[in-house]
């Protein structure tokens, strides 16, 4: 099994290079709801305590949107887009052509942040199971509005197989050249036995 | 007034002891808990920001990481600063269970396992339960005033409450 810690530098850019396909895929997914160009960041491959990864969204009480799904099928983990509330009521206002100022976020919006989650995760994960011949499946999505380190540990440690580390592949996006301030990022969560299945998929010679 | 009393800010899997005027703060509690521990005749008191039940299922060593570990390191802290079992007091906040339609029927989510180590460990110590805001599935900051022993809790869209 592979050591999550010791990753080399050879499998954290083959974790890059399909987190930028899957991103990819996703980003243009974005972009054809919304008719808005998206741009998207190189990926970033981090091991991390869970008590870390907690505050990766910046301060532990910013209000965030998030929408969790299992992975399942020849790899296991789990995806997650994560919104800034304020990213999420403006992809909102794009999306349904009206805005709601808040707080918190309507039936109506909840339902379009959690589809939005459900197309652009399983845009990622058909580009993964495209590239590397596998069978992916996703779960049904949910979503949770809430303080950002209560939502991320919630997501890391409740599904997770790590009490300790997670394996996080983000890739932060954006909507470009535009006054809607959209912004976000898409983590794949593997389980560490996928790590080896995603590695043997892509033939990754050690 | 407290104003110009320190805030320290109890990260996850950390537990910090300390005495009146502070204010201890445990921000964005999902499915992790804050046992609150006070002792009101000395105003000393301490706070942990527990991420797991129990050791056996980590193997980071951090004391304040464990809701098993945790009550006794700080009971023991408190003590040596001067605070008597007898009175001390506890209250538990967090223990939320978000993402419930994602977790598999019949399973008990790590907010509530969180909450009934933190329970038992306090039994087992003899201290005394005298508030808890716990369960839902939302989260949670925590105050913890050492003056007056009162714990403030602020949520998402769900106001103040006071324990």
């Amino acid at each position: 099994m592979v050591d999550a810690q010791k990753l080399t530098e050879a499998e954290r850019d083959a974790l890059r290079e399909i987190a930028n396909i899957g991103a990819g895929h996703a980003a243009t997914a974005l972009s054809q709801m919304t008719g808005r160009k998206i741009m998207i960041d190189v990926p970033e491959v981090s091991v991390k305590r869970l008590e870390e990864a907690a505050e990766q969204m910046g301060p532990a009480d910013t209000i965030v949107a998030a929408v969790l799904m299992h992975m399942m099928g020849d790899l296991t983990g789990r995806t997650l887009l994560v919104l800034p509330e304020a990213s999420a009521r403006s992809l909102c206002g794009i999306l349904l052509r009206n805005s709601e100022p808040g707080p918190g976020f309507s039936e109506m919006q909840k339902s379009t942040i959690m589809e939005t989650g459900n197309i652009l995760c399983s845009a990622y994960l058909n580009a993964l199971s495209d590239f590397m011949g596998m069978m992916l499946v996703p779960s049904v999505p949910a979503l949770v509005a809430d303080l950002a380190s209560a939502v991320l540990t919630t997501a890391y440690l409740n599904f997770g197989h790590s009490r300790d580390h997670v394996i996080c592949v983000d890739t932060a996006f954006r909507i470009a050249g535009s006054d809607d301030k959209v912004s976000g990022q898409f983590i794949l969560m593997p389980d560490v036995a996928s790590l080896t299945a995603i590695f043997d998929a892509i033939h990754l010679v050690k | 007034m407290t104003d110009v009393a320190p805030r320290v800010t109890v990260r996850v899997s950390e537990s910090i002891v300390t005495e009146a005027p502070a204010t201890l703060v445990a921000i964005a509690l999902g499915s992790c808990v804050a046992i609150v521990l006070h002792d009101p005749a000395t105003r000393i008191g301490g706070m942990a920001h527990v991420l797991l039940p129990s050791q056996s299922m980590g193997r980071i060593a951090a004391p304040g990481r464990y809701a098993q570990t945790a009550v006794p390191a700080l009971i023991e802290r408190m003590i040596a600063r001067g605070a008597r079992v007898p009175s001390i007091v506890a209250r538990l906040v967090g223990g939320a269970s978000m993402f419930m339609t994602l977790t598999p029927p019949g399973t008990i989510q790590m907010g509530e396992r969180n909450v009934l180590a933190a329970r038992e460990a306090l039994h087992r110590h003899g201290i005394r339960l005298v508030g808890e805001a716990v369960g839902g599935d939302f989260g949670r900051t925590a105050e913890f005033d050492l003056d007056s022993g009162v714990v403030t809790i602020s949520s998402y869209l769900r106001g103040i409450q006071r324990l």
